[in-house]
């Protein structure tokens, strides 16, 4: 059903295309712009953004929006490509991993010259695009990295929720086989870890090192090789899933992952995605802290991410009408109301109180979470430096690498940190 | 006259002819369409990326020379050389195990049975789908850890089986398994190789008290043997050229462990992914040089096993 809904929006974008590009190109005479927008993400993102467009050209009769939605998958190779190409789309979702590397090549527009608004956000909110020359993103909603729990599950093996504020990484380790236990075969207690980007940054900050700094990589082998040695230890309990069913889980599309099964007690997520997950899942799922080092969650190092930006392409021939679209997309309290916090809470904390009334019961919960970790941030972590953005599928790769027992924890993080070297420019 | 000897006829006489009557200009206007087609998508953009190799081109900027640069790295990395080691086992393990089984079934549907067409039809249907997404897809799902093989194996008492795909030690082993499988386009062209040994000869070896396998060996393989070494070059070269199957499989990773990682995937990762495309360009280069000293060596070895009965 939902499949279909969203096959029928791509047909029917399909069918539209030559017919817009048409309005496009007799815009120079009638005075109508066309704006190329693309995005990835699931189907409630599309559908939620798609109404956004309509709302907005409802108020700019003089401009239209196509929309090129994908999947994160093949987003960035298209988007690269289209880059070479100069045919990248004016509007751009972008992701905080990747705008250095587009931003520093000049691919992208100096939002804050074009005339994007900031000064209603939420302090340091619109540092999450900005480089040294220039504002390149802005902040389409605000995020934290978030362990998600299902409640049901716990019930299910009777366990009882860890309390957040004083778990550690052992304790949590110890919940995930006690359920693993108590549940019947082919569910887990929790997600195998080795090739989460956020938990391994998690794991650095909190030994007092970062994933970067200013001088490229902010820590040595040896602060990532207990990450590697916890994940290995809980594939072997059987804690988590096993080597090929982690190389496997990445690969499926998200409602038919573990976690959307019911066969995952705990795992971690950004907290945007919590109304994602449970609409696949069909069940109330709870955002807890990461744990922490020390038992302490003030010592979790945990941090806000802008979940996603907003960017625009430097070649665009609109910056005006660009600059006013993405006004719209983080200022507008119409566009806050219809987006909810599919990406986050929203930046602007205008939009953020004019929208909280009408929040779904999800949407509360994932803002209260943002409230509650507000005393245990670390410090802000520097955006991802050029070469960056392929660090998870690196990290996937050495981690399975030590799941299958291709080489010691050691031996990967090493081989991790050599590599990411090279990457950085 | 065999398969290869008419493959090449209409080259000679075309070549036989003087290039300026007016058949041949008309033969010219026909084939503008494609002479367009080869000098725009195929050798403009080759020699495109031959000067890229040369650079640090990296999509977003302007390319700027490097020399040998590209090339020395190659030298230092690994990743490079495991994609090296996969791209091998795939072609030395995947195209002679999938011409034998092009073979044998081309020999099994020789025997003039009823309804050859049909049967035909079904075999070549994989070398029309085989390099497609949807069976790729399909593999994924075969081949998975609740796949449809391991559900058979755990009904046959298999306790537990890996996920094969998700498996370093069996991910490549399912993708030759999905390469052998499109034997359909080589079967053809056996099949073909077949009808053109005139059936006298097993007359006579029949009377002289051959048996079937003696026939096999001692006429239909070395009358065979121009058509089996044409499919080899062409099924060698194909294979080098792998991509979708991997990509589809893997989820565009190469995994698990790199295990599955083809030269050109390795290089669609660096220049699309890691915006590495100055060095992606000298890889494609480098896989075409690999490509062309196997299909010399093909050549040279030929003299010494291919047998031309004209």
């Amino acid at each position: 059903m939902k499949g279909g809904w969203r096959a029928g929006v791509l047909g029917l974008a399909a069918a539209l295309a030559p017919l817009l590009a048409g309005c496009g190109r007799g815009g120079a005479e009638s005075g109508t712009v066309t704006l190329r927008f693309s995005w990835w993400g699931n189907d409630k993102r599309t559908q939620v953004t798609l109404q956004a467009i309509e709302a907005f050209q409802k108020k700019n009769p003089n401009i239209r929006i196509k929309a090129e939605n994908g999947d994160w998958g093949s987003y960035w190779d298209k988007l690269a490509t289209q880059g070479a190409g100069n045919d990248a789309p004016d509007v751009i979702q972008m992701n905080e991993s990747y705008i250095a590397e587009y931003g520093k090549r000049g691919a992208l527009l100096d939002l804050e010259k074009a005339g994007v608004k900031t000064d209603r956000f939420a302090p340091g909110a619109a540092d999450a695009g900005r480089l040294k020359n220039g504002l390149f993103g802005i902040n389409a909603g605000i995020n934290a990295p978030a362990y998600m729990a299902n409640p049901k599950i716990f019930e299910a093996a009777g366990v009882p929720l860890p309390d957040d504020r004083t778990w550690n990484w052992d304790r949590m380790a110890d919940t995930a086989r006690r359920i693993a236990k108590a549940c019947p075969k082919g569910t887990y207690g929790m997600e195998n870890p080795v090739g989460v980007e956020p938990v391994f940054k998690l794991w650095l900050r909190q030994a007092g090192k970062d994933q970067y700094g200013e001088l490229g990589m902010a820590w040595e082998p040896a602060d990532g090789a207990p990450f590697f040695e916890w994940a290995k230890k809980l594939a072997s309990d059987g804690a988590t899933p096993s080597a090929s069913e982690v190389s496997e889980e990445t690969a499926k599309p998200i409602d038919q992952t573990l976690a959307a099964t019911g066969k995952l007690a705990m795992w971690s997520q950004w907290s945007n995605q919590a109304s994602a997950v449970e609409k696949v899942a069909g069940t109330k799922i709870l955002l807890l802290r990461p744990p922490s080092a020390t038992g302490r969650c003030a010592d979790n190092k945990t941090w806000y991410k802008a979940s996603m930006l907003w960017s625009a392409s430097a070649k665009t021939r609109h910056p005006k009408e660009v600059a006013a679209f993405i006004d719209f997309l983080a200022n507008s309290q119409d566009a806050g109301r219809i987006l909810g916090t599919e990406r986050g809470v929203p930046a602007n904390l205008d939009v953020r109180k004019a929208v909280e009334p009408s929040m779904s019961e999800t949407d509360k919960r994932v803002a209260a979470y943002l409230d509650a970790i507000a005393s245990d941030l670390g410090p802000v972590p520097i955006v991802t430096p050029v070469g960056g953005g392929k660090f998870e599928s690196i990290l996937q790769r050495h981690g399975q690498d030590v799941l299958f027992g291709r080489k010691s924890p050691a031996a990967a993080a090493k081989a991790l940190h050599e590599e990411m070297k090279g990457l950085l420019k | 006259m065999n398969a290869l000897g008419e493959l090449g006829a209409p080259g000679r006489r075309a070549m036989g002819r003087k290039g300026d009557t007016p058949d041949s200009k008309a033969g010219f206007l026909f084939l503008l369409p494609w002479l367009c087609g080869l000098a725009f998508i195929t050798v403009g953009p080759m020699l495109a990326s031959l000067y890229l190799s040369f650079t640090d081109y990296n999509l977003l900027e302007a390319p700027n020379w490097v020399g040998l640069d590209n090339f020395k790295r190659m030298l230092g990395d690994g990743r490079l050389h495991n994609s090296l080691k996969v791209t091998f086992a795939y072609v030395l393990i995947g195209t002679p195990l999938q011409l034998a089984l092009a073979l044998a079934i081309a020999v099994l549907l020789n025997r003039g049975m009823r309804g050859l067409a049909f049967y035909r039809s079904i075999f070549y249907l994989p070398s029309l789908l085989g390099s497609s997404v949807a069976i790729a897809i399909l593999w994924r799902q075969i081949f998975g850890t609740a796949g449809l093989v391991n559900q058979a194996l755990s009904v046959l008492g298999v306790a537990s089986p890996p996920g094969w795909i998700a498996d370093p030690r069996t991910a490549l082993g399912t993708i030759i398994l999905l390469h052998v499988w499109t034997f359909g386009s080589p079967m053809i062209i056996f099949l073909a190789g077949l009808r053109q040994i005139p059936a006298e000869y097993y007359e006579a070896a029949a009377m002289d008290g051959a048996g079937k396998w003696q026939q096999f060996r001692r006429i239909t393989l070395p009358l065979l043997t121009p058509i089996i070494f044409f499919n080899l070059v062409l099924q060698i070269i194909a294979a080098f050229q792998a991509f979708t199957q991997a990509f589809v499989v893997s989820n565009g990773t190469g995994g698990p462990s790199d295990a599955t990682m083809f030269c050109t995937l390795y290089l669609y990762q660096r220049g699309f992914g890691l915006f590495d495309m100055g060095y992606a360009s000298a890889m494609a280069w480098l896989l075409l040089a690999i490509v062309g000293i196997l299909t010399a060596a093909n050549f040279f070895f030929s003299r010494f096993w291919v047998f031309y009965d004209d």
